[in-house]
């Protein structure tokens, strides 16, 4: 029974860990795609997708998250990020299906990493809570970006178990 | 789920011709009004003057085309690329610049110019004016002016005054 704290949040599965992001936040999950690349700099964009008529790009942060040995991302997940003063369309490359649920939202655990905001309890399993813009954040201010090791050690102090079967995308519960 | 806020706004809508080209495999367009003349390899002078060439080492080579010096800028260098096998030439317009591509591939339209999502933020913000769809496939539409920047300019016109050579731009 939810008592009014519960809000809705997307889980996201990256390798054996799940993250999750605010629901309100999250546009589209799209089925993989026609990643399409040209030349750039910018450290950690992968390239853009068509999506809708728009050009997205897509921001490959399971390198932060998970560090360089992460499997195979297969899903786009698409939310509106604050980018300077305007919103725009970002894409995540995810390893599997999301799951939307209402979940209630409990304090970052003390020492976790600056991109987690929170955490929400699935079960036996406690999920950071990200808050995107400072993930997208940290690949342009690699001083302060954890090494993908200090990074996953991180993540673990959050409390994260092994990730059950994502299952896919669910109404609220 | 689909909740969405507002966002940018789609482009306007209208038409530019575009030339297509290749370099190291990847694909762009450029305005096809910033282009005077696109031409094969020949007439082309190796370009070597010390302390500009090392430090604008896109700079490869010199032409001369109706009494102008026009500076030869490699585009593969340009946008950090492998090194691929240059054939042809695009000679700019309104710039003493022209550009090393590996080949043309046709002119076409476009019919809205995305602006480059704000995510990229390195050099490719001075490179591209924007991204164009064309037959379903993303294409940066370069920015001419980048070839061969302002800055570039200055250095080359200090170093070439320096030689008492020609002056840029």
């Amino acid at each position: 029974m939810s008592d009014g704290r519960e809000k809705s949040y997307v889980l996201f599965p990256m390798g054996e860990k799940r993250f999750a992001l605010p629901a309100e936040v999250v546009a589209e999950l799209a089925r993989p795609d026609h990643l399409q690349r040209f030349p750039h700099r910018t450290p950690m964009l992968a390239g853009v997708l068509v999506r809708r008529g728009r050009i997205v790009p897509v921001c490959d942060v399971a390198q932060i998250l998970l560090g360089p040995d992460a499997p195979p991302r297969k899903f786009f997940l698409i939310a509106n990020c604050q980018v300077g003063s305007s919103q725009e369309w970002t894409a995540i490359p995810v390893t599997g299906e999301c799951e939307l649920a209402s979940l209630e939202p409990a304090r970052v655990v003390e020492g976790a990493p600056a991109y987690v905001t929170g955490s929400v309890t699935a079960g036996a399993e406690t999920v950071a809570v990200v808050d995107l813009e400072k993930l997208l954040a940290m690949e342009t201010s690699q001083p302060n970006a954890p090494t993908p090791g200090a990074s996953q050690s991180q993540l673990a102090d959050t409390g994260q178990a092994g990730s059950p079967d994502p299952g896919t995308l669910e109404t609220p519960r | 789920m689909r909740k969405q806020r507002a966002v940018a706004a789609p482009p306007p809508r209208a038409q530019e011709g575009v030339i297509l080209f290749t370099v190291a495999g990847y694909k762009f367009a450029i305005a096809a009004g910033a282009v005077k003349e696109i031409r094969g390899m020949e007439g082309l002078h190796p370009f070597r003057l010390g302390g500009i060439s090392a430090r604008i080492d896109k700079l490869k080579y010199t032409m001369e085309r109706d009494g102008t010096t026009y500076f030869v800028v490699d585009a593969g260098t340009h946008f950090c690329l492998p090194v691929s096998p240059p054939s042809r030439v695009l000679v700019l317009r309104n710039s003493p610049t022209a550009v090393l591509v590996d080949s043309t591939d046709r002119m076409t339209e476009i019919s809205a110019l995305h602006a480059l999502p704000r995510a990229f933020t390195c050099d490719e913000r001075e490179w591209y004016r924007g991204l164009a769809v064309v037959g379903g496939e993303v294409v940066p539409v370069v920015n001419p002016g980048a070839f061969l920047s302002k800055n570039e300019q200055e250095i080359l016109n200090a170093g070439l005054e320096r030689l008492g050579g020609v002056a840029v731009g």
